[in-house]
């Protein structure tokens, strides 16, 4: 904590600083001279940001900056910004290193793939601006900034979606993502404006009161909340508010599916961990969201990997591995026992599935990157062989099926065998059951992938010119991120720890 | 550190921290196999040299850690890795660590010493052959030898185990050396079978172990041996599962249960028919595998936790009665054999069955010996046969042999030094350890044990004559007479690095039978039976209590009213006087069959005798017909249960699998009609999906 009492509090909130900044400078950099700007520069100006913005979490993180000083029991210790509006705490940096470090293996992958695209500058500052949401939501202390922050993520997606403007795939895609936002955005506004209602405020630590003092709206805050979890689900992509992520993640940009896909679902969620586990804690008598949270999370991960068995685009089936993945996130809030206690809490084990999963889901995302810009094709046929041209990206690609199916090749092993030994202890045996059963079901189509690039011969006019220097990168570092968070496993899991206790302790 | 003590002595390696460290011995070899396994091309020799060195470098750890135990220092029993712990008191516990006494140190010392001349010898037989593939022979050589030795030292049942199934792969390995020929192929194969078979019964035995005690220790105070010991001492089995048994009853389960692990490895009655096959390897593997490794380990592994058989008379009588059958049965098989190195085979077997016969029959001193003067001539025997059959171009049959004798000199005197030792002819090697087998079972058989002992002795006694006799056929027809063919004629000259380790060999054959003179002991004093001294422990520092893993604490089980029981007689005789008079009849048991061999095969050029055998002999040349009937299990009874398991696997269990992947898949279709694509149904869906969660909550939540 020695930083703080030398820096002043408002630096707490530098990564997302960072990231606006940098988001300006594109902007600015794009109208001194919008004909001739470098796409090294832009890459390089959006990776830089996003590696500042990563540093300063990652340093606020370790130096203990929003974590209960020696002596203190959480939730003490958070900073307290804008009057409570936002709050940098343990959970609020730990999501900011998944979203930033998404963030920057996005803007190295882009390099490449946007070559030929004529809005390369509004599409880094867009990422950015998109980031800096995302930041903003994992601070944001009170139904206004929560709102506006959700806003300032999807916004940029829904733009970002149809960046490419002259394939139609993208552009229906960008509409649809943004008609199903819109609507959730609706229904996530009702909500609030019910729950103030109800309870007189907007603040969470003012709602979090008022609902233990009690409130003679119950009804009204109990359908607010629901609506609530609608907004949050959307934005996670939970079934059933999961219909825009499919059409969405195939019609987009590659690297903006890795985006979304991962960063966008972590914001997602760190929402749902502090409105539900910190504000609607005390709400349970009124609307028992962990039920709500069990029914939807089985039925998320359920619906999600059946549907991905059928699918034959290797894009859509990610999709929906990464809908799946969501519900098993899911099972943090839906085996929620009321209180984060003992060595390994349900919500750090979620917490730490969503890190894993921000690596090796936003590597398959751009394994697909390459093979489009390979133009290979988008079917598991397509990709026939190609693990013979491209070793090392295979090999890569390898290890994030591998590990999201949650074999132990990759961190996706630990994480999802800390939610299943959370929910044994905690008691929720048919949740874990729920997890292992769908788990094997995804080795299905995992598998498929895997053995299309390695087992089945190539097609004969298959020929890889070109190895993109920028996606590489990404994929070798997101790749050796998933491996070593074997070994690191540790650093991580006590960090979700912590971050937990921040709110549920 | 349990056990470690100060040296004593001032000889140590500057890389050896005292007996402390001696497991460093096992770790060379498993670098020199990962090195050689990826740099193995580039190597000079493809690897060879540096199997020299590290084995080398083994050889002279294990003669130091002898050295030191020899000098006082202290055993040491550590346990270095603990895979699961058990609860406290409840519970199994599975570590891994190392066990240095003296039974342990002599064993590494054999194996690094063999296994050095194996790789020396191999430079001889295979690099200067011009064989392909080095790099894997050598890399396999160095697992074998990583294997073995990392068996020898462990310190509880399921290490050995994993050891011992490691040593099972590498001998696959080695066997099947040349796979692309049918031959060698076919007998690795077979030797992983008949010696798995074996094993299954082990492994049930390690489980039932660790079931009935919560730990597999070989030593110290919490040792299964000690707790089975002090439960048939007190008679109070508690704090011991036996399922429900009597102690002594389920012990010896126990006991045959890891004894099938033995008899697949050593080549005993009836899985013995893996090793005359395993002759298709390289010979310098034979003299590995048949010698220092594999074959020794099942009688190790008896030796190892002999605490534990001396408890029980039956387990101990089968044991007997098995040695005692194999050694006369084997024996009876090489007396037809054409080929030098079947001879050998099951010249080996018999061997074994010899060290078995010891075990059971209270003899644990004498199959120790018998285990080290046998390691040194059979690898001898070996390495000699594999120089002749480089020098006569790969030609195995003796019958196309003769008159080697003036060519090869070098190889003649010490493969006939060998030989008689093998023979058990005074004063070689064999002769001191075969003798004190045999007294060992007469004195305990005399004592009133089971009549079996009687029989096991007799078919001992029965081996001698048989052995001395196809011994010495084997050596006039191979060196002895005309030469019978060409190849004979003018055979290969035998190259330095083939010479070295069989004089070396040589010279250990003949003075090896020092280290234990029983036949002598009325008239020697008692301090020269090294070998007694040696594994009584009386030169080892420190406190030796280490579960009491002396031989003379399994003296004391052995003759004690709660274990086995034996007494030793001497059929009124005194105990040195038997021995002489032992050692005197063995002798002229093998001097007179050997004189016969001498008028039969010693002429210019023999006839071939044993076809006057007619039946018996095709008898003996079909090895009784023993692959047949193990064929006919194989294909009879094992096939068709194993095809009625496949049918039961296949049609329900895979049915049952193939049928949740298919409702899966028709599931999956059924859920991908919602993604429809159109957004205005997505939106209808989500927001019905909303309306459906608001009423459910509100109807329980009592919101209405």
């Amino acid at each position: 904590m020695s930083e703080i009492t030398t820096l002043p509090n408002w630096t707490a909130l530098g990564p997302a600083l960072a990231l606006l900044a940098t988001a300006l400078a594109l902007l600015a950099v794009d109208m001194v001279d919008p004909e001739e700007s470098s796409s090294v520069l832009l890459t390089g100006t959006s990776v830089t940001g996003g590696l500042v913005a990563l540093g300063l979490a990652l340093w606020y993180l370790f130096a203990g900056t929003g974590q209960p000083a020696a002596g203190q029991e959480a939730p003490q210790g958070a900073l307290d910004l804008f009057g409570g509006a936002l709050v940098i705490d343990a959970m609020s940096l730990f999501f900011t290193v998944i979203v930033t470090s998404v963030a920057v293996l996005v803007a190295f992958a882009s390099h490449e793939y946007l070559r030929d695209h004529s809005y390369q500058a509004e599409y880094y500052s867009l990422v950015l601006l998109a980031a800096t949401g995302m930041v903003t939501v994992t601070a944001a202390n009170s139904f206004v900034t929560a709102f506006i922050a959700i806003e300032l993520v999807s916004l940029p997606s829904y733009a970002l979606v149809a960046s490419l403007k002259t394939n139609e795939g993208s552009s229906e895609a960008g509409l649809k993502y943004f008609l199903v936002g819109a609507l959730s955005s609706a229904v996530f506004a009702y909500g609030i404006a019910l729950v103030y209602v109800a309870t007189g405020s907007l603040q969470f630590d003012a709602v979090t009161t008022a609902i233990a003092d009690g409130t003679p709206f119950t009804s009204l805050l109990g359908v607010g909340m629901v609506m609530i979890l609608g907004g949050v689900a959307f934005k996670i992509a939970a079934v059933p508010f999961h219909f825009w992520a499919p059409d969405a993640y195939e019609g987009a940009p590659a690297p903006i599916s890795a985006f979304i896909s991962s960063a966008s679902k972590a914001a997602g969620f760190v929402l749902g961990f502090r409105v539900f586990v910190d504000v609607f804690g005390g709400a349970m008598g009124v609307f028992n969201w962990v039920n709500a949270f069990l029914i939807i999370s089985v039925v998320t991960m359920t619906v999600a990997n059946f549907s991905a068995l059928k699918q034959n685009n290797v894009k859509r089936i990610l999709a929906y591995s990464s809908v799946a993945h969501a519900g098993y996130v899911l099972i943090a809030l839906a085996a929620f026992t009321g209180s984060v206690d003992g060595e390994i809490s349900i919500l750090g084990a979620g917490m730490a599935h969503l890190f894993v999963y921000g690596f090796m889901n936003t590597g398959a995302f751009l394994f697909i990157a390459l093979a489009e810009h390979w133009e290979v094709g988008r079917t598991v046929e397509d990709y026939h062989g190609l693990g013979e041209q491209a070793p090392f990206a295979c090999a890569a690609m390898t290890v994030f099926l591998f590990s999201l199916a949650g074999l132990p090749i990759g961190g996706g092993f630990f994480s999802k065998f800390y939610l299943l030994f959370a929910t044994v202890t905690g008691g929720q045996g048919l949740l874990g059951a729920a997890l292992v059963i769908n788990s094997v079901v995804s080795l299905f189509y995992y598998t498929r992938i895997v053995r299309a690039l390695w087992t089945e011969d190539a097609a004969a006019d298959l020929e890889l010119t070109e190895y993109p220097t920028g996606l590489y990168i990404a994929i070798a570092v997101a790749a050796l991120a998933t491996v070593l968070l074997i070994p690191g496993f540790g650093v991580v899991i006590e960090y979700a720890e912590i971050a937990a206790r921040m709110i549920g302790g | 550190m349990v056990g470690l003590t100060p040296l004593s002595a001032g000889f140590s390696l500057p890389f050896v921290p005292g007996i402390g460290g001696v497991e460093v011995t096992v770790l060379f070899p498993l670098v020199t196999f990962l090195l050689i396994l990826a740099f193995g091309r580039y190597l000079p020799f493809k690897g060879a040299y540096l199997g020299i060195v590290s084995t080398g470098v083994g050889f002279l750890v294990a003669v130091a850690t002898v050295i030191q135990l020899a000098t006082g220092a202290g055993i040491r029993h550590e346990t270095l890795h603990t895979l699961v712990a058990g609860v406290e008191g409840a519970g199994v516990t599975l570590t891994f660590g190392v066990l240095i006494d003296p039974l342990s140190a002599l064993m590494l010392t054999i194996v690094g010493l063999i296994s050095l001349l194996v790789h020396v010898f191999s430079l001889g037989y295979m690099n200067a052959e011009g064989e392909i593939d080095l790099p894997r022979y050598y890399a396999a050589l160095s697992l074998f030898t990583f294997s073995m030795m990392a068996f020898v030292i462990s310190d509880n049942l399921l290490m050995s185990f994993v050891f011992f199934e490691l040593v099972g792969l590498c001998s696959y390995l080695l066997i099947g050396f040349w796979y692309r020929k049918p031959g060698p192929a076919s007998a690795a194969k077979k030797a992983f079978l008949v010696t798995r078979f074996g094993d299954y019964f082990f492994l049930i035995g390690v489980v039932a172990v660790l079931g009935t005690f919560g730990t597999a220790q070989f030593a110290g105070t919490e040792s299964f041996v000690t707790m089975a010991e002090t439960a048939l001492e007190s008679g109070d089995a508690s704090g011991i599962n036996t399922f429900g048994f009597g102690a002594q009853t389920w012990f010896t389960v126990i006991g045959l249960l890891v004894l099938g692990g033995a008899v697949g490895k050593s080549a005993q009655f009836p899985l013995h028919t893996w090793l005359p096959d395993a002759m298709e390897g390289p010979t310098p593997v034979s003299a590995l595998i048949h010698a220092a490794t594999m074959v020794a380990a099942g009688v190790y592994l008896i030796a190892r936790m002999y605490g534990f058989y001396a408890l029980s008379p039956t387990a101990l009588s089968v044991i007997a009665l098995v040695g005692g059958f194999t050694a006369f049965f084997a024996a009876t098989m090489a007396l037809v054999k054409q080929e030098l190195k079947q001879v050998l085979a099951y010249s080996t077997i018999s061997q074994y069955g010899y060290m078995m016969l010891a075990l059971g029959g209270g003899g644990y001193l004498a199959a120790v010996f018998h285990l080290t003067t046998h390691a040194i001539f059979k690898a001898l025997l070996f390495l000699g046969a594999g120089a002749i059959i480089i020098s006569m171009h790969h030609e195995e049959n003796m019958w196309e042999m003769g008159g080697l004798k003036d060519e090869l000199r070098t190889t003649y005197l010490a493969f006939l030094a060998g030989s008689l030792a093998l023979a058990g002819i005074f004063p070689f090697a064999g002769f001191w350890s075969k003798d004190e087998v045999l007294y060992e079972t007469l004195i305990h058989a005399l004592g009133g044990g089971s009549p079996v002992l009687f029989v096991a002795y007799a078919l001992g006694l029965l081996a001698v004559i048989m052995t001395a006799f196809y011994t010495f056929r084997m050596v006039l027809l191979t060196f002895h007479g005309e030469p019978r063919t060409d190849a004979a004629e003018d055979p290969h000259a035998v190259s330095l690095s083939m010479k070295v380790p069989l004089v070396v060999l040589g010279v250990l054959s003949v003075v090896a039978g020092l280290l234990n003179m029983a036949v002598l002991k009325s008239v020697l004093p008692k301090d020269a039976l090294l070998l007694e001294r040696w594994l009584n422990g009386e030169t080892v520092g420190g406190e030796f209590a280490e579960g009491a893993l002396t031989a003379e604490h399994y003296h004391h089980v052995l003759t004690s009213e709660y274990g086995a029981g034996y007494t030793a007689g001497y059929g009124g005789l005194g105990e040195g006087t038997l021995a002489l008079v032992g050692g005197v009849v063995a002798l002229v048991l093998a001097v007179i069959p050997a004189l016969v061999a001498w008028r039969l095969y010693g002429g210019a050029d023999p006839d071939p005798h044993m076809t006057n055998l007619g039946s018996l002999r095709t008898l003996l040349m079909n090895n009784y017909y023993q692959d047949e009937y193990q064929v006919w299990l194989a294909r009879g009874v094992t096939l068709p249960v194993a095809t009625l398991a496949n049918k039961f696997d296949q049609g329900l269990l895979d049915g049952i699998v193939d049928g949740s992947g298919g409702v899966s898949l028709f599931a999956g279709g059924r859920f991908q009609r919602l993604q429809s694509g159109v957004v205005t149904t997505y939106v209808a869906l989500l927001a019905l999906g909303l309306l459906v969660l608001l009423l459910v909550f509100a109807v329980t939540g009592g919101w209405l």
